[in-house]
């Protein structure tokens, strides 16, 4: 059984956390991921694993494909650690979103 | 740098270029419009203020302009003396945002408090958003 340390360290890498953000939009295969990043497909997996590992991710098989999802429960603890702060910024970084969604290039 | 002292790193993607979101940062009007009214202006030694809601009045010195990648400033509030780092980077058609915002000194416990958060209302707060960003997306599998 995962333990809280092991989801913290697993969401202490940019690359997971961008990981995970992806996976909350939607569940996706090793391949959709590998799409996002500079980086090769299995240094994608290798930080897959370590989600998996912390009990953050789950994977199920498609076919001849696995394809991954965020398990919500496990994230509890790590949205409980977010600081005000990290908060503050996440919400400014959205509203820019929001604005430049509303308001793209004339 | 001590051991103490710690960043808070934040970064999105956003589909717009790297002009489009620099106008966004530094031009006052489009401030407004997204974060909060301030008097700032893109220059080194221009000194602002932005009403950071719970914390009051936050004074800031810009500190490093570099048009549409970098732009620094100080972040002085309460007993908080930090540096907050915008810097954008080109991917693809559009941008990606990574934002910094360094020196809190965990050695020192009021810095502590405010990085920590002083009550509940806060952690409450973000597990709303999470539960609405999960509802929004499908939800857990159960």
């Amino acid at each position: 059984m995962p333990t809280t340390d092991d989801v913290f360290a697993a969401v202490a890498n940019r690359h997971r956390r961008r990981l995970l953000d992806l996976l909350l939009a939607e569940p996706q295969s090793v391949n959709a991921l590998a799409a996002h990043f500079d980086m090769r497909r299995p240094s994608v997996s290798e930080h897959l694993k370590v989600l998996r590992d912390a009990g953050l991710v789950s994977e199920e098989r498609h076919g001849r494909e696995r394809v991954y999802r965020v398990d919500a429960e496990r994230l509890r603890p790590v949205a409980d650690w977010l600081t005000p702060y990290e908060a503050y910024w996440r919400d400014a970084l959205r509203d820019l979103r929001a604005h430049l969604d509303r308001n793209p290039e004339p | 740098m001590t051991a103490g002292v710690r960043t808070i790193e934040v970064d999105e993607f956003l589909p717009h270029p790297a002009r489009r979101v620099w106008r966004a940062l530094v031009d006052p009007g489009e401030l407004a419009r997204w974060f909060v009214a301030t008097d700032f202006r893109p220059e080194v030694g221009h000194h602002f203020t932005l009403d950071t809601g719970p914390w009051g009045a936050t004074r800031c010195v810009v500190t490093a302009v570099e048009v549409e990648r970098l732009l620094r400033y100080t972040w002085r509030n309460g007993p908080l003396d930090t540096v907050v780092t915008w810097r954008l980077v080109p991917e693809g058609t559009g941008t990606r945002v990574l934002l910094e915002h360094h020196g809190f000194d965990l050695d020192d416990p009021a810095q502590r408090r405010a990085f920590n958060g002083m009550g509940g209302g806060w952690r409450s707060a973000v597990l709303a958003r999470l539960a609405d960003h999960l509802a929004e997306s499908g939800g857990p599998r159960t």
